[in-house]
């Protein structure tokens, strides 16, 4: 996904996140947890990425809310923060699925045919790079290269990666894993 | 040989007496001595990939293994870092004896234990073994995988564990960083890293020892040490492999570099996609500080270092020097005109030191064992080393550290064990997207920088993808323009503009609706690419098309002559058909077809009506008979 890709995704997505308008302030925890890196990290704006990458790490993307503070915590403009979460790959304006799905780009498994892996996750769960199931279940995305090269192609399942794929292996994969979300939501509703 | 070090900082005194008890089981361990009286070890690969075939499960069944037999408590279980041969993972080492046992799952780490540790019988099924010509049965380090390897940067990497700072010392750790500190000066030192004719690895080759002094004569009194760690070539692991097997050889290089050249502070930057390789190198660097290897008057010297790691954010880009250091400074990683260059004006305006993880491992070998042997490693101008990290078609997947001016050949058919299921060994791919292709007929020549460079490709970080004869090398050069369309930083635009339309131009191309004269425009825009662009991105961004232009011409040709693809890959240009003797009407490709083009009644032989089909290859890959055929 390029930046600008990134945020014609973010615009899509605004509006399909009720409950949060632009305007909304930041969680009291989140400002929180800024304040507490700041204080312990005295200096100047090169603390920017390490901050973006904990706030992230904290809510799983950066909401336009969060944007607008950390801009100004450090003395920059929101535009200029921005600048910064568009330009990198790692940082997302948008939720992420409960199971990520990251899908290895890199030339071994291009070479062994990763590009059937993300057909495979398409034709299944009907989405595509960049995308989110409707349900939230399930966010895909492709990477450069897990470092698997020996288990090509290969995908990563949250942190778990998944290698020798093909095509009836990606969709009996994403079958096991919605089966499990749904056992495990129900389990959860009954014990509620 | 569990060392736990004491919480107090170490003297020189202590190192010493360090290497002094536990070199020569170390040196057992790494194969470099016969030491029948070393303690028995079980080594497991915790390298990336093995991990990722549940190898820490194998460690700690062998560890409950162990502590069932009448040997508990007597062997230790060591969890070292990446072995290299990532294909056979998880690899299990059986020290001092040099037996591996390869692809070792639960079952297999009981049986090492009782038959290999306790009733002395090696585990034949599992032992890494390779047949050689001859029919002579190799084992250990002997198969040719290992034999054929000089590990320089990787010399701890699968001997040590990674974060024990006892064993990094036992193996002359930290040695060269007191001879910089207490023996020799620093001109010396240049002197020497000069003469052992060290190039920077991480690509573009420069030599090592005249950046270090640009860095000690630029003016100024506060510089910067850079570890270049954000290593984003697809199919490229060996950065990782060394902050994740030997961080303290890094902190080691960059603390050296910190007293020559007169700075007091490092980063490592390190991609955000290597968080073990992040948890490791922390881990390394709190040990370093607790030890007073890092921090202020190291040793009693009265020189003051430290390092801090930045997280890499995803860019390709940042691995270009002045985009990474405008990283670290918390900007966008934009590349910036050079000169002023790095070592006038780095991070902050200031005079900075930016070399990449492998060159950062290579510095305190040349110091302890002399320029002179290491400049004997190697060709006239590249001299030592190179670890490249091998991958695609090839058996032995996995890193390598061979000498400079091998053969692409020795390489691929004896490292890499040549390539699997009878395919033919087309050409190999090197310096990921910046690099090219290095056809098969050129397999023997001595790969060294500039031997590669006349070849059309680069030598890049190392990653080295080997190609069968079932690769379209336009479809391959179109793979690499989208990765550099997309990684393109915008900044300059021969390069955001350029790389589109070579991308327009492939896809045209694998589509089948392309022209003779759109091959000439490739090349000339290609060229013009090379020329106008700010940084190394974007002139090197047109190699994957050129160098396959210049040595696959006739498979480009055959894309836009005849509406065909050789390789069989572009789809758009295949024909599919269903052969009638392997079909067993299993209507499997029925089913899977989007656009109803397959008819058939079950159990009789299906048929494809090629006016509906799409060519999507859906057929072609459910098929369990291997019917489907496209041409």
């Amino acid at each position: 996904m390029n930046a600008r890709n990134e945020t014609v995704n973010a615009e899509r997505a605004l509006p399909a996140r009720p409950g949060e308008p632009l305007d909304e302030a930041a969680e009291p925890t989140t400002v929180e947890l800024i304040d507490a890196y700041l204080r312990d990290h005295p200096g100047g704006g090169e603390r920017l990425i390490p901050l973006l990458h904990r706030a992230q790490e904290h809510l799983g993307y950066l909401p336009f809310p969060v944007i607008r503070l950390i801009a100004g915590r450090l003395g920059l403009s929101p535009v200029q923060v921005f600048g910064v979460v568009s330009f990198y790959h790692f940082f997302t304006t948008v939720p992420r699925g409960r199971y990520q799905l990251k899908v290895c780009m890199g030339t071994a498994c291009f070479v062994r045919h990763a590009g059937a892996v993300v057909e495979a996750i398409h034709d299944t769960i009907g989405i595509g790079v960049g995308e989110v199931t409707a349900d939230r279940l399930f966010s895909l995305e492709q990477v450069r290269c897990l470092g698997a090269c020996g288990l090509a192609p290969a995908m990563m399942i949250n942190s778990d990666v998944h290698g020798h794929l093909n095509r009836t292996r990606v969709r009996k994969l994403l079958q096991g894993l919605r089966a499990q979300a749904k056992k495990a939501d129900a389990v959860g509703a009954d014990h509620e | 040989m569990s060392e736990t070090l004491p919480a107090t900082t170490l003297d020189r005194g202590a190192l010493a007496a360090l290497r002094l008890r536990l070199a020569a089981p170390l040196r057992a361990r790494a194969g470099e001595a016969d030491a029948p009286q070393a303690p028995r070890e079980l080594l497991v690969c915790a390298g990336g990939a093995c991990i990722s075939c549940h190898s820490v499960a194998v460690a700690d069944a062998l560890e409950t293994a162990v502590a069932a037999s009448r040997l508990a408590g007597q062997v230790r279980v060591v969890r070292v870092g990446c072995m290299g041969l990532c294909e056979a993972g998880p690899l299990v080492v059986v020290s001092p004896d040099g037996v591996y046992y390869q692809k070792v799952d639960g079952d297999g780490a009981r049986r090492i234990v009782e038959q290999h540790l306790v009733g002395g019988q090696v585990v034949r099924e599992l032992e890494l073994a390779a047949e050689v010509p001859g029919g002579e049965r190799l084992t250990g380090r002997r198969v040719p995988f290992f034999a054929q390897q000089v590990k320089i940067a990787l010399r701890n990497c699968g001997v040590i564990e990674p974060t024990s700072l006892a064993e990094y010392v036992a193996r002359d750790g930290y040695l060269a960083l007191e001879r910089v500190l207490f023996e020799l000066d620093a001109d010396a030192v240049i002197d020497a890293m000069k003469r052992s004719g060290l190039r920077g690895r991480g690509g573009a080759g420069f030599p090592t020892g005249m950046k270090w002094q640009f860095v000690r004569e630029a003016p100024g009194d506060e510089k910067f040490i850079v570890c270049n760690g954000d290593e984003g070539d697809p199919g490229a692991f060996m950065d990782r492999s060394l902050l994740e097997g030997d961080p303290h050889s890094i902190i080691e290089g960059m603390a050296i570099a910190g007293r020559v050249v007169g700075a007091r502070q490092g980063f490592v930057y390190v991609r955000a996609e290597y968080p073990l390789a992040i948890e490791r190198l922390g881990q390394a660097l709190a040990a370093a500080r607790a030890a007073g290897l890092l921090g202020r008057h190291i040793l009693g010297s009265g020189f003051d270092f430290d390092i801090e790691i930045r997280i890499g954010a995803g860019a390709f880009v940042c691995g270009e020097e002045t985009a990474l250091l405008r990283s670290i400074e918390g900007k966008r990683g934009t590349p910036q005109p050079r000169p002023p260059f790095p070592a006038q004006q780095g991070l902050w305006g200031k005079p900075t030191l930016i070399n990449n993880v492998e060159t950062w491992a290579g510095v305190s070998p040349i110091i302890l064992r002399g320029a002179a042997w290491f400049a004997a490693i190697g060709t006239a101008r590249s001299k030592g080393t190179k670890v490249f990290a091998l991958a695609g078609a090839i058996r032995n997947t996995g890193l390598v550290e061979v000498p400079m001016g091998i053969s692409l050949r020795t390489i691929v058919e004896e490292i890499g064990g040549g390539i699997p299921g009878g395919r033919a060994f087309k050409a190999a791919q090197s310096g990921g997207p910046s690099g090219g292709c290095v056809p098969a007929a050129a397999a023997d020549v001595p790969i060294d920088y500039e031997s590669l460079q006349e070849l059309g490709s680069i030598m890049g970080s190392g990653g080295l993808i080997i190609l069968d004869d079932r690769t379209c090398m336009v479809e391959l050069a179109r793979f690499f323009v989208e990765f550099l369309v997309e990684e393109s930083c915008g900044k300059c635009p021969p390069c955001r503009i350029g790389t589109r339309v070579m991308l327009n131009l492939l896809e045209k191309i694998t589509k089948g609706e392309a022209g003779p004269a759109d091959l000439d425009t490739l090349e000339s825009l290609g060229r013009h690419i090379q020329r106008t662009s700010l940084c190394g991105l974007g002139q090197t961004a047109p190699n994957a098309v050129l160098s396959t232009l210049r040595h696959f011409r006739t498979e480009y040709d055959a894309h836009v002559g005849e509406g065909r693809c050789p390789a069989g890959q572009c789809k758009a240009l295949l024909t599919y058909t269903i052969a009638a003797e392997p079909c067993s009407g299993c209507a499997l490709c029925a089913k899977a077809c989007p656009s109803g083009a397959i008819t058939g009644e079950i159990k009789h032989v299906h048929t494809i009506n090629q006016d509906l089909c799409i060519h999507c290859g859906a057929c072609l890959s459910v098929c369990p008979t291997d019917a489907v055929q496209a041409v």
